[in-house]
């Protein structure tokens, strides 16, 4: 008995405009790029939708149709959901429509596809909640299994997951971290009791996701067949085998005229030819089979490049400093209670602005090497930072506004970023002293007009936030 | 010399314009570059050069004003039209003093081509070699005595000079018919190659690009000059070169006063000068700059040097750069830049900015930005010099070393 567990990554980030210093203090919308470049992420969303999304799922529908085993999961991020509804709400109905046959599971995962985990943990948990949130009000369930932005994952993730009731997690199957241990069986993570891990199978995700359009592979062009023979070798090796990879590898990573709709409409059919192959989701292969050893995983792994760690993402100064200033926002932007600003703070979170800023590749003088909507990483840096000072600003003039006795009542809102402002004219803190009637009067008229101060700002924030 | 020796050491004639330690510009330091490799490699190199000079390095040299080189010769007739153009051009060294001792440019270009043609009929060699459009006829006439093939190393062009297509006629001919007249070109970077299909309608695969490189030794540190301004904590931005139309310093001066309107705690450094001078300083008069450009003349060796290392960013705006040393002498010195798009470094260097040379916003964007972020400027210089030792001439000169072999092979078969 072999099961295949195919599982598509779903995402498109908000890329940042060319956002130059003269914007700061001055223009608040950094994702509304309207040029004819990769920028623009309306015109990102609609090219993918036409090469992929539309005629993938066409594809799907049809294959769930035909062949009653056949199942899959599926794991978005809410970006890209954001932006299917903006600019593309046929491709998010299609989508519920898969959702809605029962056989189409869908994975746990950030809102905002951040690495959230590895900064700020309270953050992670909110960003979870609220993925949580859109997935039950999009498609009408709950997920059970976790996988983390770029399938990082570590010990301590693991028992995040199984303390709040996740039943599964997703990790890379890598060797160094195996051993001699086959990524094709369940395993327990290290310090758990309940909870199993997927692993993904990279060498036959890869023969799909990485080199099947590659002409200089040896085994160019793969037909399914030859595939379905690959997988069927694992009879009596592996339970599973988990073919973990990007969604959108189906029409724009790997072209239309390289076959792969053609692969992705006869492999399910190939696969199930063999009498003991079936296909189960994430939730089912968990059912179906137990862990049979521990894997213990101390340092951060992923799914990316040779390296399976973070560094495209926090491997250089540029992008440390670019992460580090994001996550140092939290308490003053949390305290500001402004809708808008949290969610422009959470959309610069995307790891993909950091990968943006990677340079591992560049001493080879190979700057193709990667994926990235910017000319340079620097130019990804730069519009960055530009965009956050623009949000610390913003933060700073809020903070000003609603009288100032804010922090002494709540303390932690005088963050050290305090000391750092430029002079800050005519907002002198003067202590509140309660027992005097006349300054309980006062401090009284103050929380109320602070608090509708912050009415205002929300309501102000709301109509300038682009997509409401 | 027996045959089996003729037959296995590469000899070369290569003519040339400049050579250091002369202070002329970017064509006579990259010869020197280059030859200094190639003959490392095992390459024998007969340099000529159009007068009397000190030279650096180990090659042998010809100076074509010698007295036993200066004989009468019959031109070839398909260069001969060009003694009659009118273009006059003298060169000056930096001290004013005229090194060119003739009427016009063309003169002095021709008359170093007669001299090519009595110096190749008399010397034994396999391959000619002539940098720039000045030792193209040198070239093109060697190859007509001697029947061997001629390579044409392209620096630079007229379309370069002249920042546009307002060229000079009669280079452009010398250019487009010395290119059709060689064996093989080799250009600076694929952006002069570009030109050369472009604009001389020559055949892409008769061209070679071949990088320059750069000197990858440890410059000494120098005290640190304009110690005033960084007292009071200014930052310091330079542009170091000729002030002419191809460098594109009005757009530095007009993305200076983009980034004093937003910071005024920014001070820029004009060092250099052209036939522009004049003009770039009346532009920062009327742009309100006065008192936050400096202009310092041009500066040389140490004095240059000690520039590069007291600035916080070095900016190449040029509108047209065949390959462009500013930037890796700047990195060299621990200093990064921001160069502009349209020029053949831009290609090779990755830990550097970019800019359109005509985007004045962005260009004052990205000097903002390096001031701005201090992680960013820091990893520029830390990744920048890990990537120098790419660009060594010694790269440059297998390059032309096999070059040489091919057409050695490609004669002699």
């Amino acid at each position: 008995m072999l099961s295949v567990c195919p599982y598509f990554h779903v995402h498109q980030p908000y890329r940042i405009k060319r956002y130059r210093v003269f914007d700061i203090g001055k223009d608040n919308q950094y994702f509304n790029d309207g040029s004819a470049t990769d920028l623009n992420n309306q015109r990102i969303v609609e090219k993918v939708a036409n090469k992929s999304y539309r005629p993938t799922n066409a594809v799907l529908k049809q294959l769930l149709e035909e062949h009653p085993d056949f199942c899959f999961a599926l794991s978005f991020s809410g970006t890209v959901l954001e932006q299917f509804a903006a600019y593309a709400p046929d491709v998010l109905e299609s989508f519920q429509e898969l959702v809605a046959t029962g056989r189409v599971e869908i994975l746990a995962d950030t809102y905002y596809h951040s690495l959230a985990f590895f900064y700020s943990v309270p953050e992670f948990e909110r960003q979870v909640a609220l993925h949580q949130e859109k997935i039950q009000s999009l498609f009408g369930v709950t997920p059970k299994v976790f996988r983390n932005t770029e399938l990082s994952y570590r010990n301590d993730l693991a028992k995040w997951c199984e303390d709040n009731g996740y039943t599964g997690i997703m990790a890379e199957g890598w060797e160094p971290v195996l051993g001699w241990r086959s990524p094709n069986y369940l395993y327990r993570p290290v310090g758990c009791e309940r909870i199993k891990v997927l692993l993904k199978n990279y060498k036959l995700s890869d023969d799909i996701a990485f080199r099947f359009g590659n002409r200089a592979w040896e085994s160019f062009p793969l037909d399914a067949d030859t595939f379905a023979k690959w997988v069927h070798a694992h009879h009596g090796d592996g339970n599973t085998i988990n073919l973990f990879m990007d969604y959108e590898t189906f029409g724009e990573h790997q072209w239309e005229d390289t076959g792969i709709f053609d692969f992705l409409r006869a492999v399910p059919h190939r696969l199930s030819a063999h009498d003991d192959t079936s296909f189960k989701t994430p939730s089912q292969t968990i059912e179906a089979y137990d862990a049979v050893g521990e894997i213990d995983v101390p340092d951060v792994l992923t799914w990316a490049d040779t390296d399976r760690d973070l560094t495209a993402w926090v491997g250089n100064d540029i992008q440390r400093d670019a992460i580090t200033a994001i996550y140092q926002m939290e308490t003053d932007i949390l305290a500001t209670n402004h809708e808008e600003l949290i969610e422009t703070w959470r959309k610069l979170q995307t790891s993909d602005h950091f990968y943006y800023m990677c340079t591992k590749w560049f001493n080879d003088g190979d700057v193709h090497a990667y994926f990235s909507p910017y000319e340079s990483p620097y130019d990804a840096y730069i519009a960055f930072m530009n965009s956050l000072s623009d949000l610390q600003l913003r933060v700073r003039t809020l903070q000003k506004e609603p009288v100032s006795e804010i922090s002494l009542d709540t303390p932690e809102l005088a963050a050290p970023e305090d000391s750092k402002e430029d002079t800050v004219s005519g907002s002198t803190q003067e202590p509140v002293i309660t027992t005097d009637t006349h300054q309980w009067f006062r401090s009284t008229m103050k929380a109320s007009l602070e608090w509708m101060q912050k009415t205002i700002a929300r309501v102000t924030g709301w109509f300038r936030s682009p997509k409401r | 010399m027996s045959q089996s020796a003729t037959l296995s050491i590469m000899r070369v004639l290569t003519f040339g314009w400049d050579y250091p330690p002369m202070r002329n510009g970017g064509l006579g330091v990259a010869c020197y570059g280059l030859t200094r490799e190639l003959v490392d490699q095992g390459i024998d190199v007969i340099f000529v050069l159009p007068r009397s000079q000190p030279t650096l390095g180990s090659s042998r040299f010809i100076f074509a004003d010698v007295e036993k080189n200066i004989r009468v010769y019959e031109v070839p007739s398909a260069i001969a039209p060009y003694q009659s153009s009118q273009s006059v051009q003298t060169m000056f060294d930096e001290t004013g003093t005229r090194v060119v001792s003739h009427h016009t440019m063309i003169d002095a270009v021709n008359q170093f081509a007669a001299r090519g043609a009595t110096i190749a009929a008399t010397e034994e060699f396999d391959v000619i070699h002539a940098h720039d459009w000045t030792s193209y006829l040198a070239g093109v006439a060697a190859k007509r005595v001697s029947g061997k093939p001629l390579i044409l190393h392209v620096h630079a062009t007229t379309f370069d000079q002249a920042a546009g297509d307002n060229i000079d006629p009669v280079i452009f001919d010398i250019e487009r018919n010395a290119f059709n007249y060689a064996d093989k070109v080799v250009t600076v970077s694929q952006f002069t190659k570009d030109i050369l299909t472009s604009k001389h309608g020559i055949a892409p695969e008769k061209i070679e690009v071949v990088h320059n490189g750069c000197d990858t030794y440890e410059p000494p540190r120098y005290t640190p000059t304009l110690q005033e301004w960084r007292e009071e904590g200014k930052r310091i931005v330079l542009y170091h070169g000729r002030i002419t139309i191809q460098k594109g310093v009005d757009y530095f001066v007009r993305a200076a006063r983009r980034v004093i309107d937003e910071d005024p705690n920014v001070m820029f450094v004009i060092s250099g000068w052209g036939d522009m001078t004049n003009q770039i300083i009346a532009q920062v008069g009327e742009m309100g700059l006065s008192g936050h450009v400096l202009f310092a003349g041009a500066l040389w060796e140490e004095e240059r040097d000690q520039m590069y290392q007291s600035v916080d960013l070095v900016v190449m705006p040029s509108v047209s750069e065949p390959f462009g040393l500013v930037p890796l002498e700047a990195m060299q010195h621990g200093t990064p830049s921001l160069i502009s798009k349209q020029s053949g470094v831009a290609e090779v260097m990755t830990h550097v900015l970019k800019v359109d040379f005509w985007d004045v916003d962005e260009m004052a964007n990205k000097i903002l930005a390096t001031l701005r972020y201090g992680v960013m400027q820091k990893q520029l210089i830390a990744q920048g010099r890990e990537e120098l030792p790419r660009f060594s001439w010694k790269h440059a000169a297998e390059k032309v070393s096999q070059l040489y072999q091919s057409l050695r092979n490609l004669i002699t078969s």
